[in-house]
């Protein structure tokens, strides 16, 4: 599904990202896990082609075939707007605050489909009542939601789009422990319902031993271990992997 | 909420109005001359002391500044504005013949520069770093440190003198039909020397707010999702033109201030024009509807433009201060 051939990142002369390679099998939920400040939201920036001014990456990104970080702008459009679908750290941040809802969850994902608004109106009522929030949020403004909302908002979107690859980068750091578990519910059901393959980012070991299948572990921009969630678990061979399971218990 | 906001703005309006007329008609009387005087015009300085006393009386000049302040907002309220010392008419009537000209200044200004700075800024705002972007930044700065006075001057010298093209001052052809091309010619170089001198700066406000937009999350957050383009333009620009249309209101004033002057250097034949005439002839009556029209005008415009982004900002009308 997606393949990360020996990935670098440097911005402005400074090495972000060394050598990273991993891979996200299909139908499965990955984790990258490190501590902050590790690359992890940098190699997702550079997989979407969002990384900031002065940032170079290189390597290969295959994604389905394509290398994410030499196709052209109009590819990579299409590819964010039908096969990738990426939840932020920051959710009471991700929405535009002067715009209503419904007019933001339309643009993200019933838009993307050609969809018509009455069309999206109708499925995304039906999804967002299986989250337990009310239509009437789609009528509000994003300063009137909590952060949870504006979470499950997101992922209310996944859900519709159902794309190739949900990509969720410390989803759930800003919830706090019951939204937090009830989110990586919604994630793994997202994945055993829709076999939608997901990228999970995160530096919570308990996250990942709870939702992924396999695991990538960083560190100071180095890829320092991959394998299945159980094998690592079982055996790991980085002392730095070694580390921090010990530090878990 | 919203008719509560409308409420309190409008009062705010009406105070704003109170201090400008209190304040001026304070700084009227400090002025230097007699008022008695100026009434009498060139034959003043064969009045003798008797008279100038006899003429203070009748006009109740003697009486303290406070209770003329009094008794000028009691008739102003219900609608009369006096009779102007140098022209005997009724001050209002002498205001409403330069109300249309004033406005037809302010309005073509207004909308020629909100135009050209909106498409200008948006332009230059959304593609950072391009030769736009940098280009907008420089030239905004030139165009706004050119006197508005000096262009004027170097347009009629140009226009008027040389190529004899466009009538150098007034509102209209003495023996023309006084039709609206006529009247044209005669806006056109006054309105584009406020034009020029203002539409470079309020652009680069918009350009920089627009920037300053372009880096929040949401933005990266939807262009990262495959969000159409103009969908997120079109986000930016309604949070980008709150703060532009708050530099717009807080500009007004200076603005109409610039007006008065390049109204004087083209005899454009509006409320500036009459004002600066009347504080040189010491025509107090005339000064003050002047200056209160000028304030109302003012007062209208911010008010305008408060609606406008209240009406953007869900965040003000819901009335959360988080
Ligand atoms: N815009 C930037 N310019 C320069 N360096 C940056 C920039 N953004 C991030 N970095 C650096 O890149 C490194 C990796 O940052 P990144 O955001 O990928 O970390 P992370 O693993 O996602 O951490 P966290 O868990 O805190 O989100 C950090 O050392 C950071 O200082
Ligand atoms: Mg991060």
């Amino acid at each position: 599904m997606l393949s990360v051939r020996q990935l670098s990142i440097d911005i402005d002369g400074k090495s972000i990202v060394r050598n990273s390679s991993f891979s996200v099998p299909l139908g499965k939920i990955t984790s990258i896990i490190g501590e902050s400040g590790s690359g992890k939201s940098m190699t997702v920036s550079a997989l979407l082609g969002i990384l900031p001014p002065g940032a170079k990456a290189t390597g290969q990104a295959l994604f389905n075939g394509k290398n994410l970080l030499t196709v052209s702008d109009k590819e990579m459009t299409e590819i964010r707007k039908i096969h990738l679908f990426t939840i932020f750290q920051d959710a009471a941040n991700s929405f535009n605050p002067s715009v209503k809802m419904r007019h933001q969850l339309y643009e993200f994902s019933g838009r993307k489909m050609g969809d018509t608004i009455e069309e999206f109106r109708v499925k995304m009522e039906g999804i967002l009542d299986d989250l337990g929030l009310a239509s009437e949020i789609m009528e509000q403004y994003p300063f009137e939601l909590s952060g949870g909302m504006l979470q499950r908002c997101m992922i209310a979107c996944a859900l519709y789009m159902e794309p190739t690859l949900l990509i969720a980068d410390e989803p759930t750091s800003a919830l706090d422990m019951v939204l937090q578990k009830e989110f990586i519910g919604l994630l793994k059901r997202l994945n055993e319902q829709h076999g939608t393959t997901i990228l999970l980012i995160t530096h919570d070991l308990d996250i990942v031993a709870e939702a992924a299948h396999d695991m990538v572990v960083m560190r100071h921009g180095e890829v320092v271990e991959t394998g299945s969630v159980a094998e690592v678990f079982d055996c790991p061979k980085h002392p730095y992997t070694k580390l921090l399971l010990d530090s878990r218990f | 909420m919203t008719v509560k906001w409308i409420g309190k703005r409008m009062m705010m309006g009406i105070i704003v109005l109170l201090i400008v007329s209190f304040l001026s008609f304070f700084i009227m009387h400090a002025a230097p001359g007699d008022p008695a005087a100026a009434f009498y015009g060139g034959n003043a300085q064969t009045l003798n002391a008797a008279e100038k006393e006899r003429i203070s009386r009748v006009f109740s000049l003697d009486r303290p500044v406070i209770a003329q302040y009094g008794t000028w907002l009691a008739e102003t309220v219900k609608g009369n504005l006096g009779v102007s010392y140098k022209e005997g008419r009724p001050v209002s009537t002498i205001l409403m013949e330069r109300l249309p000209n004033t406005l037809l200044l302010f309005g073509v200004t207004l909308f020629f520069i909100s135009i050209g700075s909106i498409w200008l800024g948006t332009t230059a705002g959304m593609k950072e770093g391009s030769l736009w972007d940098k280009g907008l930044s420089t030239v905004s700065i030139v165009t706004s440190s050119i006197p508005a006075f000096w262009l004027g001057i170097l347009f009629i010298s140009f226009f008027a003198v040389k190529l004899g093209v466009l009538p150098s001052s007034g509102t209209g052809d003495i023996g023309g039909e006084g039709g609206f091309v006529d009247k044209l010619r005669y806006l056109f170089m006054p309105a584009a020397v406020i034009i020029l001198t203002h539409v470079g700066i309020y652009a680069r406000f918009l350009q920089e707010s627009i920037k300053v937009e372009s880096r929040n999350y949401y933005v990266t957050v939807a262009r990262a999702n495959g969000v159409a383009e103009q969908v997120i333009r079109k986000g930016i620009l309604r949070n980008a033109s709150i703060p532009y249309l708050n530099y717009i209101g807080m500009t007004i004033p200076s603005f109409v201030g610039g007006s008065i002057i390049v109204e004087s250097l083209f005899s454009w034949s509006g409320l500036g024009q009459l004002t600066v005439k009347a504080v040189v002839t010491k025509d107090f009556p005339l000064l003050m509807g002047g200056i209160l029209l000028t304030g109302l005008i003012v007062v209208v415009s911010l008010f305008v433009i408060d609606l406008i982004t209240y009406s953007l900002n869900p965040r003000l009308r819901k009335g959360d201060v988080r």
